[in-house]
């Protein structure tokens, strides 16, 4: 059993982590739940814990001078949702994880960090090319959240590191999509999940971006795919459609549920295109009755 | 302080402790020097157990097994036959099986001990589904073929005579899964020794159960063990008989140890670890004449029941005694097969074995009408059984039928045939209705033969006690019987007191099962009040009154012929809802009920009633998915196995009938079940015209939408 550590700033947080390889424990709805044992028994660690609840230094969401956003890795889904700072696509995700309960104590770090394929947070963050700080008494590195994170419960984080805030480019859209499909309406896992994003102008697609959530062994973006339709005409949408479609299903990889993950995909991205094709209203493209 | 009526409204009497948390659960209590215990169970489905390595243990803690049942014992459960083993000697027949009981005084420490122990099996080829169960895989479980228990009913003329008369004949399988009871407080139980005797305290919907089912453990007699029921947070049938597989370890334990012993399971262990509802498998083969007009139905009922039996065929028999509905088919054979499978014993969930044929008849009607181009509800409405009319038993119904009332209320209030009409088949937006009925009390004259209940109530001074075995579990029943004895004494409800069963004390009304509380139990009291109240003077005084039976309702046991049951619960619901077209996921816009359960004791309990059983009844088919994957269930919590939160389903409406019933109190009859019967089958009927396909199973998730949208291609 490891030993638990309460650092009070981030310079001992990082001195803990590098000297104890002690992990990072902060709103603990991942590490408590994985770790239990019990009724009337406190989950025991096979490794060092710290608590790093308490550390200001992780906490806040505040605005770059180059427009982007950067979101402390302790902030909670609730307050990721209330800020007007954070981009639609993951203020839509943070409001949607798990119940109240759980969006008050979650924390954006934990979510990037335990690297789960139905984690809410890291679909639309992927999407938007987000980017996360990693601290260590090194130093500190800024890298793709995309290239972070390897696999199923897999990320690059260094064993002296610690997620210390997440930094969001500042991208205008022409059209949005979310959507995450639970196993039911409130308090769910994700089943599905799907972003998308779309920069057109003069009827030209300027940027395309797509990002699918639980629906392989981490969140896929297929750049090659995305390809297919930048710099095309929208009214040429009906030509790339399928091979977009095509491309992207090869892309996702789900084991569970394919042919449901599958087709659900394919029908929500194949929606997306058709609203960008028949010239709908810019902004958040919804679904109608 | 004014009498209470019975159509007062009130507040139910547990109500504010239990929202404020103050209720104290079996895990609240504490006795001095108590100890705690773990179960070591059976990882295989099936195989002999070739050694068990334990770590050493420490002074002062014990690894219980069936070697410590002593001479004058015997190492089985009692609950209908003794099959179920208290502690697995040298085989196992399920995941989760109980090979023993890890105790001592430090949960740290059993937790650590219990990481250590290690179990060597020889694995043999488990049977987990039905299928397999029936084709006997890996050898016999039970007997040589696997049949736990069977019966067949037959109403009308031979089935070979029906089938040759008819034009057409329509087949088609039917089935459901497993669901979990959820519970929301899990199973547990404490031993102790109170004056000289073994003590339970016990979540438990039927205490009399545990005492009956453990005794033979240490060679005593029921008499000779105490259980004190603790307030329960739900059973929902999965605190039926169930407790019985932890209380006796725990009396085991306790032979050898003499001190307080407290088993409480966590939720992963409540999930994975406890018995569930029957999967069912039903096959109708319906002969038809030109115009769709059904001649008979031959049916056969399988349900999947585990390696014991538990309550199975009393299941069994309830499924198969409610496999017409409630329609007068002319010509009926059914039989029921009840399998021996090597999954986790199946058993008692409110239902009780008739949700999985109700589901499948009504949705097997609803196919037929459809064929011949009927709408489903005037189809189905053709054979609505009447008073006095034949039942699946060659029995009659009792009381008088208000089914096409009710279906009134209902269809008028939904705007129903307008929107069957309008809806295009495949459209995305679909409306479902069904109709169902549950039999009140034991079947048969069980009440009278195996139940004989006795009540009492208890007079002193201005107070009046209810001594009965009944149980407060969440359905409001504390709250129910004391209104029935308040407003037959015509005094406050106040001065009625009504505490959790303690054996000792309270005589035996039989299980609190059945939806027969108010109907047979609250009878009881309504009588033992009526003569109360005429010798109110006399002081302090007891009534006690036991069961009777009314004439002129015959019932073969043997043979399953009469009348299975003296009085139905009647319903009908009607499901509105959409599917996203891009993601399958199902909203579900309105749900419209109406229930004759005879006259309401109270109408807020009853409305608790109908929303949750609507609620579980719609999670059970759009949901709620139990895997078994080679013997071990797949979902172990809350966040895989997913029930209905309060976001699910839109505001229900909802209607009563009033249609005393004869032999209930203030013609009260049992309603507990009936609210879950049928709102299955609604759903999937409005989910069946959205999507312009046939449906033969429950659950339903969206991917389970998806395939079979890709299947009707």
């Amino acid at each position: 059993m490891g030993m638990t550590y309460i650092p009070s700033t981030l310079d001992e947080a990082l001195h803990l982590r590098a000297e104890k390889k002690a992990r990072p424990l902060a709103g603990g709805s991942d590490l408590m739940v994985q770790s239990k044992r019990g009724i009337g028994l406190a989950p025991e660690f096979p490794f060092d814990v710290m608590i790093i609840t308490g550390l200001k230094e992780l906490k806040g969401i505040r605005k770059l001078d180059d427009g982007s956003v950067e979101i402390g890795a302790l902030s909670t889904p609730a307050e990721i949702a209330d800020s007007d700072l954070v981009p639609w696509h993951v203020r839509q995700a943070a409001s949607g994880m798990g119940a109240i309960a759980l969006r008050n104590s979650a924390t954006i770090g934990g979510n990037i960090g335990n690297a789960s394929p139905k984690g809410d947070l890291p679909q639309p963050l992927i999407l938007l090319d987000a980017s996360v700080v990693l601290a260590s008494i090194r130093g500190e590195r800024q890298m793709l959240l995309d290239d972070f994170i390897l696999g199923s419960k897999k990320t690059a984080l260094g064993d002296d590191e610690i997620i210390k805030s997440i930094v969001i480019p500042d991208y205008d859209f022409t059209y949005l999509f979310y959507r995450k499909i639970g196993m039911r309406k409130a308090n769910a896992i994700s089943k599905l999940s799907l972003s998308v994003a779309a920069v057109v102008k003069d009827g030209e697609i300027i940027d395309f971006r797509a990002a699918s959530g639980a629906a392989g062994p981490r969140v896929i973006r297929s750049r090659d795919a995305e390809n297919l339709l930048k710099g095309h005409k929208t009214e040429e949408i009906p030509e790339i459609q399928e091979s977009f479609l095509d491309s992207w299903n090869n892309a996702i990889s789900p084991h569970a549920m394919p042919l449901y993950r599958r087709n659900t995909t394919r029908r929500m991205l194949s929606y997306f295109l058709s609203a960008i094709y028949s010239g709908k209203a810019e902004g958040i493209i919804e679904e109608e009755d | 302080m004014p009498h209470t009526a019975i159509d007062d409204r009130i507040v139910r009497v547990d109500a504010v402790k239990k929202a404020r948390g103050e209720a104290p659960y079996v895990a609240d209590l504490n006795f001095p020097d108590m100890q705690y215990a773990y179960m070591v169970r059976s990882s295989i489905p099936r195989g002999t157990i070739d050694s068990i390595s334990m770590p050493e243990l420490p002074d002062g803690y014990w690894f219980i097994t069936y070697k410590d049942i002593p001479e004058e014992g015997k190492n089985e459960l009692w609950m209908i036959q003794k099959d179920w083993k208290c502690f697995a000697e040298n085989d196992v027949k399920y995941v989760g099986e109980t090979i023993g009981l890890l105790v001592g005084p430090d949960r740290n420490m059993l937790r650590y001990l219990l990481d250590k122990i290690e179990i060597k099996y020889t694995e043999q080829e488990a049977a987990i589904t039905i299928d397999e169960g029936l084709a006997v895989k890996g050898g016999p479980i039970v007997g040589e073929d696997n049949v736990l228990c069977q019966l067949f009913v037959e109403k009308g003329r031979p089935m070979d005579e029906v089938f040759k008369e008819a034009d057409s004949v329509f087949e088609e399988t039917i089935e459901t899964g497993f669901q979990e009871h959820v519970h929301l407080e899990t199973n547990g139980a404490i031993i102790t020794i109170e004056n000289g005797k073994y003590t339970f305290y016990a979540s438990a919907q039927c205490p009399f159960y545990i005492r009956k089912a453990v005794a033979g453990l240490l060679g005593l007699q029921p008499e000779d063990i105490v259980v004190k029921q603790t307030t329960t947070g739900g059973a929902f049938g999965g605190k039926e008989h169930f407790p019985d597989v932890l209380c006796g370890p725990l009396l085991v334990a306790e032979h050898k140890i003499k001190k307080p012993i407290k088993l409480i399971f966590d939720r992963e262990e409540d999930m994975l670890y406890s018995v569930k509802r029957h999967p069912s498998k039903t096959t109708f083969r319906t002969a038809l004449d030109k115009d769709g007009n059904i001649l008979g139905i031959d049916g056969v009922v399988v349900y999947n029941c585990g390696p014991y039996l538990s309550g199975s065929f009393v299941v069994l028999q309830r499924g198969v005694f409610h496999a017409n509905g409630v329609y007068d088919i002319p010509n009926t054979h059914v039989k029921g097969i009840g399998i021996a499978t090597n999954t986790f014993p199946s058993d008692a969930f409110r239902g009780f074995g008739a949700p999985q044929t109700l589901y499948a008849v009504e949705t097997h009607l609803e196919h037929i009408a459809k064929r011949f181009g009927f709408d489903p509800a005037e189809y189905k409405s053709r054979y609505f059984l009447k008073q006095g009319g034949e039942t699946i038993t060659n029995g009659h119904v009792v009381e008088r039928v208000v089914l096409p009332e009710m279906m009134k209320q209902v269809v008028d209030a939904s705007d129903y045939f307008r929107k069957a009409k309008e809806y295009a088949p495949g459209s995305g937006k679909g409306i479902g209705i069904s109709f169902y009925n549950h039999g009140g009390a034991f079947t048969g004259n069980g009440e009278q033969s195996i139940i004989k209940a006795h009540a009492r109530l208890v007079k002193t001074g201005e107070r009046v006690r209810i001594e009965v075995g009944s149980t407060e579990m969440g359905q409001g029943f504390q709250t129910t019987l004391r209104k029935i004895a308040a407003a037959t004494l015509e005094i406050p409800i106040e001065n009625v007191d009504y505490d959790n069963p303690d054996t000792s004390v309270v005589p035996d009304s039989g299980p609190t099962a059945a939806s027969r509380s108010t109907m047979i139990v609250g009878r009881l009291i309504e009588r033992c009040a009526e003569e109360m109240k005429e010798r109110w003077a006399e002081g302090d005084f007891a009534v006690e009154k036991e069961y009777e039976h009314p004439e002129g309702h015959p019932w073969d046991q043997n043979t399953f012929r009469g009348d299975a049951y003296l009085g139905y619960g009647w319903g009908c619901c009607v499901v509105e809802l959409e599917v996203d077209k891009l993601t399958k996921e199902v909203k579900v816009t309105g749900i419209w009920s109406s229930h004759d359960i005879g006259k309401a004791i109270d109408e807020l309990i009853v409305h608790g009633q109908v929303n949750g059983g609507i609620v579980q009844s719609l999670g059970y088919a759009s949901m709620e998915k139990m895997e078994n994957r080679k013997g071990h269930f797949r979902q172990s919590s809350m966040s895989d196995y997913v029930i209905p939160t309060s976001m699910e389903f839109p505001k229900q409406e909802w209607f009563l009938v009033d249609n005393p019933y004869e032999w209930g109190p203030f013609g009260a009859k049992g309603m507990g079940e009936l609210v879950f019967n049928g709102a299955d089958a609604a759903y999937i009927d409005a989910l069946e015209r959205a999507l312009g396909i046939e449906i033969h199973k429950i659950p339903m998730p969206p991917e389970d939408i998806e395939e079979a949208l890709e299947n009707a291609q």
